[in-house]
């Protein structure tokens, strides 16, 4: 049983194919109400992070604890005045924080949450090619930043938005190296490799265990993803004002700072997915969703940590370091997974 | 020519430290051409200085250099002092000495936060901020405020020393050096702050000297030029420390530098607190009415290191009440005009960085 | 005694080594308290020797105009009041502008009976027109004014 029966078995009455779109379409609504409520947690949770990280107590006005506070400022950034810039290309200038954000949507509804108790599974959608597809959606995101940079208008946004380009095409190849990785390792096992499930199920142990360079990779793969310090150069609020989302304003704003966090959020559901194990774990037949959920939670934790304590790389020295050091080492990593699955047969 | 873009970066800029305009010629990502434009934050301090008192003309000096507003002072008084005649109390130049070596801790502390920010580092700003708070807290139970003291009057200070601020200052001095290593070390065993850091910007010898530049930027270029040095004022010449050096010239050699220095500035606080002289701490013939009743006439120009660097004041009087004319010689200032040689032809984020670590603060250099 | 140091580049090391350090040492401020203080609710113990509202005895005032004279920015004027005094003859006192006042003190330090006199109540809000504060106000008990 899954999310999408249970639905189906209240909508019956409606018929087969009434029935069915009834319930994809209340389950889309709630995976979105969940995604948007985890990622306002989520911001919440880095900004206290960060107070206490710089022995401060962060937001504790609005609410007990500051816990209404990103209400308030979603409330805000809804009220605010939308200033457009005169000179902008207005499609693509009102659409980019839009794609920004879709991208990031659609890829969390493909990623497995395992069955929560007697709910079932609560994964919205199944496909053979699931990795594939979420890889996909999440390249969606650059063409965002890259119009969103280029509509501007402005200095600042196209230099962001080159810059953001410019590291994209350098850790991508790794992060597809390393996640070819992942699947030839579950090829040996499985027969449909490129299903996240099955990628779940043929870990018996964890892939970041027996792939210490795939999950390196991926992780910086995911850093430079969810453009954060020390890969921010799209953004560098100290160099380009805030790169390509610096004539955005209220809403739109708002969108690509989601994106940010979302990013961050599905970038360790994904590593936890595909190098920890996902939902696997004692009593994963009841609590599945919850060790996916601890588990990104103990990711993004380190994320901030690493977004909190390092410097920005320079832009040359990151595609340098994308081309001339990553994609070798993912290039070995490769090689050495075919060794442990073909020779040692793991 | 018209393949280059040109951008205006500031004044209102996230990194440009207050508000310096660079006028950049853009060749995608590197800078052709460097034009500083300032002159925003003019707020006319030397005709100001010409308007009132002798006594009163601390006020502007304390904004100035407004991160270390205690070595403005000194640097003021050193002329004011020698051109009206008023010499200060022993105990006096040792509380001096005291508050500007502590205050030179608190500028290097902003300027090695701010520089992280410059960075992307977003949280040892905080950790500098806070030993910071300390100093300043202890500069309000001497002076009475955080920024701008006004603490040192012509021939001496306002207030005394008590024995609970030294226990203070000996409680801080205690626990600072740990904390500076910790701090030190999130920036120094960082290999993205040493990639980005070491070689960059390098300013040579006798370049550095033709362009005037003096303080942390010429000491990392290797020149050992310091006026505590050269020529010792206060009572610099009784105590013991080392002017830090380095021949890199680079980035990373002025970083060094400047944590050198809060070391040695704390090496000097640790020896000044516990040699402050009994004895009064003003001279009666500044005092109460007699405060805007000193005459000088004559010329007088003094030199101080602050923290940015070589800090010197020229005064002129006519014999009145009143000074003829103030001129500051104020080291950012010279600092900043050597930047269009150093960040040419580099990176965007590298002329951020360069900038960095020239410890701009904009009071002093538009006055 | 001053002497020359040369300062030496920090050593090359393995890579990552220190960035994963340098990550610990900022995790690690996770358990330490924080150093912030809630304002209004959290008051800190302002010193002694902390200034700025400035007071006036009104008896003692002799309306000598030194601290008019020695104020950086005129933000004292004297001003005509009613009230009887005979060390004051001449019947001005002074007020003082707190939208300008930079609280320097030295009308402190000039004034020759003590009349004016900085405190460190500290907590002056107002709104834009009424930053100038007439000798009466400046005479209120310091207690009063405490809010």
């Amino acid at each position: 049983m899954s999310l999408l029966e249970r639905l189906f078995g209240v909508f019956s009455f409606l018929g087969h194919d009434l029935g069915y779109a009834v319930s994809y379409l209340i389950q889309a609504v709630l995976y979105l109400i969940v995604i948007a409520l985890l990622l306002i947690l989520m911001i919440y949770l880095f900004r206290k992070f960060m107070a206490r990280l710089q022995q401060r107590l962060g937001p504790n006005r609005v609410g007990k604890f500051g816990s209404l506070q990103l209400i308030a400022d979603a409330f805000k950034l809804l009220g605010k005045e939308s200033i457009l810039p005169s000179e902008r290309d207005n499609f693509p200038f009102v659409v980019a924080p839009m794609m920004v954000l879709i991208g990031l949507m659609l890829a969390f509804v493909l990623i497995p949450y395992g069955s929560l108790y007697w709910i079932g599974s609560i994964t919205a959608t199944h496909s053979a090619v699931s990795v594939i597809l979420i890889f996909a959606l999440m390249a969606i995101m650059p063409i965002g930043e890259l119009l969103a940079g280029v509509s501007s208008h402005n200095k600042y946004a196209l230099l962001g938005a080159l810059r953001a380009v410019a590291k994209d095409v350098s850790f991508e190849v790794p992060m597809m190296l390393s996640l070819l990785a992942v699947v030839m390792m579950a090829s040996a096992r499985v027969s449909t490799p490129l299903d996240m499930e099955s990628l779940i199920s043929a870990q018996f142990l964890a892939y970041g265990i027996l792939q210490p360079l795939g999950i390196f990779l991926f992780f910086i793969a995911m850093v430079a993803r969810a453009s954060y310090t020390p890969f921010d150069m799209g953004e560098s609020d100290s160099e380009l004002v805030s790169g390509y989302s610096t004539e955005y304003t209220g809403m739109r704003f708002a969108m690509f700072y989601i994106g940010m966090f979302g990013t961050i959020l599905l970038g360790s559901t994904l590593l936890s997915t595909l190098y920890l194990g996902g939902y696997s774990g004692p009593f994963s037949s009841s609590i599945g969703p919850i060790w996916v959920f601890i588990k990104a939670i103990i990711l993004v934790l380190i994320s901030f940590t690493v977004w909190l304590s390092l410097p920005r790389i320079r832009i040359d020295k990151f595609v340098n370091f994308g081309w001339k050091y990553l994609l070798p080492v993912s290039f070995i990593n490769l090689i050495l997974v075919g060794i442990l699955t073909l020779g040692l047969g793991w | 020519m018209s393949n280059l873009v040109e951008l205006n970066m500031g004044p209102q800029h996230p990194s440009m430290h207050g508000v310096l305009r660079l006028r950049l010629k853009l060749d995608g990502e590197i800078v052709r051409e460097i034009e500083p434009i300032i002159g925003y934050l003019h707020r006319n301090a030397e005709k100001l200085c010409e308007m009132d008192y002798f006594c009163d003309n601390i006020v502007y000096f304390d904004r100035m250099d407004y991160v270390g507003a205690m070595n403005m002072e000194v640097g003021f008084l050193e002329a004011a002092e020698k051109l009206l005649g008023v010499e200060p109390p022993e105990r006096a130049q040792w509380i001096r000495v005291v508050a500007a070596e502590l205050n030179r801790i608190a500028a290097h502390l902003v300027w090695m936060g701010a520089f992280g920010l410059d960075l992307g580092m977003l949280t040892p700003f905080f950790y500098c901020f806070i030993e910071r708070e300390k100093i300043l807290n202890i500069f309000v139970e001497l002076s009475g405020t955080r920024q701008q003291y006004n603490y040192m009057s012509i021939g001496g200070v306002y207030q005394d020393i008590t024995p609970k601020i030294i226990e203070e200052i000996k409680e801080f001095i205690k626990q600072f050096p740990k904390k500076l290593e910790e701090i030190a070390n999130l920036f120094l065993k960082n290999d993205i702050f040493l990639s980005r850091n070491r070689g960059l910007g390098v300013i040579e010898k006798e370049t550095a000297i033709s362009y005037g530049v003096t303080g942390p930027i010429l000491r990392a270029s290797g020149v050992p030029y310091d006026v505590r040095k050269e020529e010792p004022y206060l009572v610099y010449d009784k105590l013991n420390f080392d002017i830090p050096v380095s021949q890199k010239g680079d980035n990373l050699a002025r970083f060094m530098i400047r944590l050198e220095e809060i070391r040695q500035s704390v090496k000097i606080v640790d020896q000044a607190i516990t040699k402050i002289p009994d004895g009064p701490y003003f001279n009666p013939k500044a005092k109460k009415s007699l405060m805007i009743r000193l005459r000088g006439e004559g010329e007088v120009y003094a030199r101080t290191e602050s923290s940015k660097g070589e800090f010197g004041v020229y005064i002129v009087g006519d014999g009145g009440v009143k000074p003829y004319r103030v001129h500051v010689r104020s080291p950012t200032f010279k600092n900043l005009s050597i930047i269009p040689a150093v960040a040419k032809d580099k990176m965007i984020a590298d002329l951020i960085a360069i900038l960095g670590t020239f410890d701009l603060v904009f009071g002093e250099i538009d006055r | 005694m001053i002497g020359v140091k040369e300062v030496e580049d920090p050593k090359k090391r393995v890579p990552l080594i220190g960035m994963i350090g340098g990550m610990a040492t900022v995790g690690k401020h996770l358990f330490e308290k924080p150093v912030t203080v809630q304002y209004p609710e959290q008051r800190r113990e302002m010193p002694e020797r902390f200034r700025f509202r400035i007071f006036l005895k009104l008896d003692d005032c002799v309306g000598c105009t030194l601290c008019e004279q020695v104020c950086p920015n005129g933000s004292i004027k004297m001003q005509p009041v009613d009230r009887e005094n005979p060390r004051n003859k001449r019947k001005i006192y002074p007020d003082v502008n707190f939208g300008t006042c930079t609280v320097c003190r030295n009308c402190q330090e000039i004034c020759p009976t003590d009349a004016i006199y900085l405190t460190n109540v500290f907590e002056t809000s107002r709104t834009r027109n009424s930053f100038t504060y007439s000798p009466e106000e400046l005479a209120l008990e310091e207690d009063k004014v405490k809010k």
